[in-house]
């Protein structure tokens, strides 16, 4: 494995190889993984490079399985619980009370700006309910492709404001589509 | 049995089971000749010696090459050394190779392994021929039940303990080995070959070894002492199916020919060839490769970068496990003891970092932050998932087809994510978008969960949508 190209016999040129430095690099790099690998590893049989692979194998296998028991019995203590109900009921409630709070009204806006293109902000209660993937549903079913997006959520509310590109027929109706989004944030 | 006390010095005394072997190579599968070569040649064994049967050399490499699996993973030594023997008589393995046209499928091998060893084990107490071998399975020590650990699919881990091929030489030490001097001193270990993990790789069958040794020694009278299994030698006086049965499993213990000590199993090993040590070692390689679920290049230093990551990866997994199930624990302590009274429940959960309680069962680190953190890619997807205390950072980077936005919404909602900030667009061919979430109170969320089903979902959507490129 080129054992030989470590010689530095200019005369001899069979055993100078044309990229000796990148060889030598390359089993560099191994080996230093290598060892980075083996410091990881808890147990150590043996220092050759064939152990450091199979203890690593086995490492993992080990972890494997300890996650796979870890996470049946989280499974199996989530099925007996049923605390989080009720945390999400008073949540809902209090985020409808902040947005009163604050003066925040659902608001809805269209705009065109190009052909092909609208500018859309949304901003209305968030619930836990899932009104944000409503939300993004409409907008899919509308044909609209977000060219981007952001959603911010502060006070209770939910801002969302999005550039969307829409194919051609749904353009006509952007005060139509105004309306059938207020009225999905108002009456969710 | 006739022992041939001329045979050890020669050093030739290794090529017994070579030559049956030899013979057997020449077929498809063990079949008669093997018996009457048996017959004929007036094996001499010790008794309580089994014979090494050998695998046909179609399958020797593919086994070759899981030898090392086999070797490492299942505690096993060596019982021959047949270096010595052999070195003199092999001008380099190349020559030995033979024409290979059966790859045998891995499946089939290994159904086939636990069959007829099976059948061997049988075979053993009925064989009548000169050898008289004995199974002398039981004498030997079993190996440790590391296959297991292997996760060998297919296997019936009934068969496993008796599959086992062990060479053990308690009492003779060189009796097979004739005066080779460094197998004099070592006591044979056991070594187990089970069956090829490595087989469906389909890595070209090494050489026959033993063939061009054994072939000019046919004519003396063999001896071997040392004590192998009986089923391998039964496996030779078996007809077609044994010679598939030692493809995958015994060639292994046909190429690593040493007497080892050790206990491990796993420091001892010795090459007959230099070829055998590389194919051993790219073997643990591809093993490697397969077990680690993220590979970026297919180069060496990268397959161990990508299972350095790996490992790290498992250790966060395990540790953000274990805080999640001591905080359900006591939380659920907690929530037994207050239950009755008319506090409400997030009151309760709020105290919940508090110091543990005297009468708490458990000690529970109330300051443990649990963080976490993963990445999973597929073919047009990469999820990034940072778990640090209740909050969730999801980054998605998805080939721009679907509107992922909805889905992964969704998703979130079935793990009960509270979504607090959502930001990203179109990036040239790609959606690259990064959710910020909170977990809901006592939801039991852990990062792995959240990718792998994140990746699921949308991975489904992505195919699901082949069809239809409008967007």
């Amino acid at each position: 494995m080129g054992i030989g190209s470590r010689h530095s016999d200019d005369q001899d040129s069979e055993f100078k190889s044309p990229n000796l430095m990148a060889e030598r690099k390359r089993r560099k790099k191994l080996g230093s993984r290598l060892l980075e690998l083996r410091a990881l590893v808890p147990k150590i049989t043996n220092m050759t490079k064939p152990a450091i692979i199979t203890d690593a194998i086995s490492y993992i296998h080990e972890l494997k399985s300890h996650v796979q028991e870890l996470s049946d019995e989280i499974l199996s203590m989530e099925a007996t619980s049923n605390e989080h109900e009720q945390k999400m009921e008073m949540s809902e409630v209090g985020s409808a009370q902040e947005m009163e709070n604050w003066g925040i009204e659902p608001e809805v806006k269209v705009s065109k700006i190009d052909s092909n293109k609208l500018w859309v902000k949304l901003l209305f209660q968030k619930t836990r309910g899932g009104l944000i993937t409503t939300i993004f549903e409409a907008m899919n079913v509308l044909g609209f492709v977000p060219i981007d997006m952001s959603a911010i959520t502060s006070k209770g509310a939910v801002l969302i404001t999005s550039h969307i590109e829409v194919m051609e027929d749904g353009m006509q109706a952007t005060e139509k589509i105004k309306e059938l989004l207020l009225e999905i944030v108002t009456t969710y | 049995m006739i022992v041939n006390p001329e045979l050890y010095e020669e050093g030739s005394a290794c090529i017994d089971p070579s030559h049956m072997q030899y013979q057997a190579l020449q077929e498809d599968g063990y079949s008669q000749t093997m018996v009457q070569n048996c017959n004929s040649t007036n094996f001499s064994m010790d008794d309580q010696q089994q014979m090494l049967s050998y695998p046909q050399q179609d399958a020797a490499a593919a086994a070759a090459a899981a030898a090392a699996n086999m070797e490492l993973e299942i505690n096993q030594q060596m019982g021959l050394d047949l270096e010595n023997c052999y070195n003199p008589n092999n001008n380099g393995e190349p020559h030995l190779m033979q024409d290979q046209n059966h790859q045998p499928s891995w499946e089939t091998h290994q159904v086939l392994n636990f069959n007829h060893y099976q059948q061997i084990q049988e075979m053993q107490h009925n064989s009548n021929n000169n050898c008289s071998l004995e199974n002398t399975a039981n004498q030997y020590p079993q190996t440790p039940d590391l296959l297991n650990l292997f996760h060998l699919p297919n296997c019936s881990s009934s068969v496993l303990p008796n599959s086992s091929i062990t060479f053990t030489n308690p009492t003779h030490k060189s009796g097979f080995f004739g005066d080779l001097p460094n197998t004099q001193d070592t006591t044979v270990g056991s070594s187990s070959v089970l069956y090829d993990p490595m087989f469906h790789l389909n890595l070209p069958p090494p050489p026959p070894i033993f063939r061009d040794l054994f072939q000019s020694n046919f004519p003396h009278g063999y001896n071997f002492s040392g004590t192998r299994n009986g089923a391998l030698f039964d496996g030779m006086e078996d007809t077609e199916g044994n010679g598939e049965f030692d493809a995958g499993v015994l060639e292994f213990s046909r190429d690593l020919n040493c007497l080892g000590k050790g206990k491990g199993g796993k420091d001892v090993k010795h090459f007959a060839t230099e070829k055998q040590r590389r194919v051993h070692l790219n073997g643990k390689y591809a093993v490697l490769k397969n077990l680690v679920p993220i590979s970026t290049k297919p180069d060496r230093a990268s397959v161990v970068g990508d299972a350095i990551d790996y490992i790290k990866e498992l250790q966060r997994t395990v540790n953000e496990l274990q805080i999640l199930v001591e905080k359900k624990r006591y939380s659920r302590e907690r929530l037994r003891r207050h239950m009755t009274e008319d506090e409400s429940v997030l009151e309760v959960e709020s105290k919940n970092m508090m110091k543990p309680q005297g009468d708490s069962d458990q000690a529970y680190n109330g300051n443990a932050l649990r963080s976490s953190w993963l990445q999973r890619k597929s073919k047009n997807t990469e999820v990034d998932v940072r778990i640090i205390d209740d909050e969730v950072t999801i980054k998605l980077v998805q080939q721009k087809r679907i509107n992922s936005l909805l889905f992964v919404s969704k998703v979130l909602d079935e793990l009960q994510l509270d979504l607090q900030h959502v930001a990203g667009g179109l990036i040239g061919d790609f959606y690259s978008f990064l959710f910020n979430t909170k977990i809901c109170e006592g939801s039991s969320v852990y990062a792995s969960a959240i990718a792998n089903k994140l990746i699921d979902v949308v991975d489904r959507e992505y195919a699901a949508s082949q069809p239809t490129s409008s967007y």
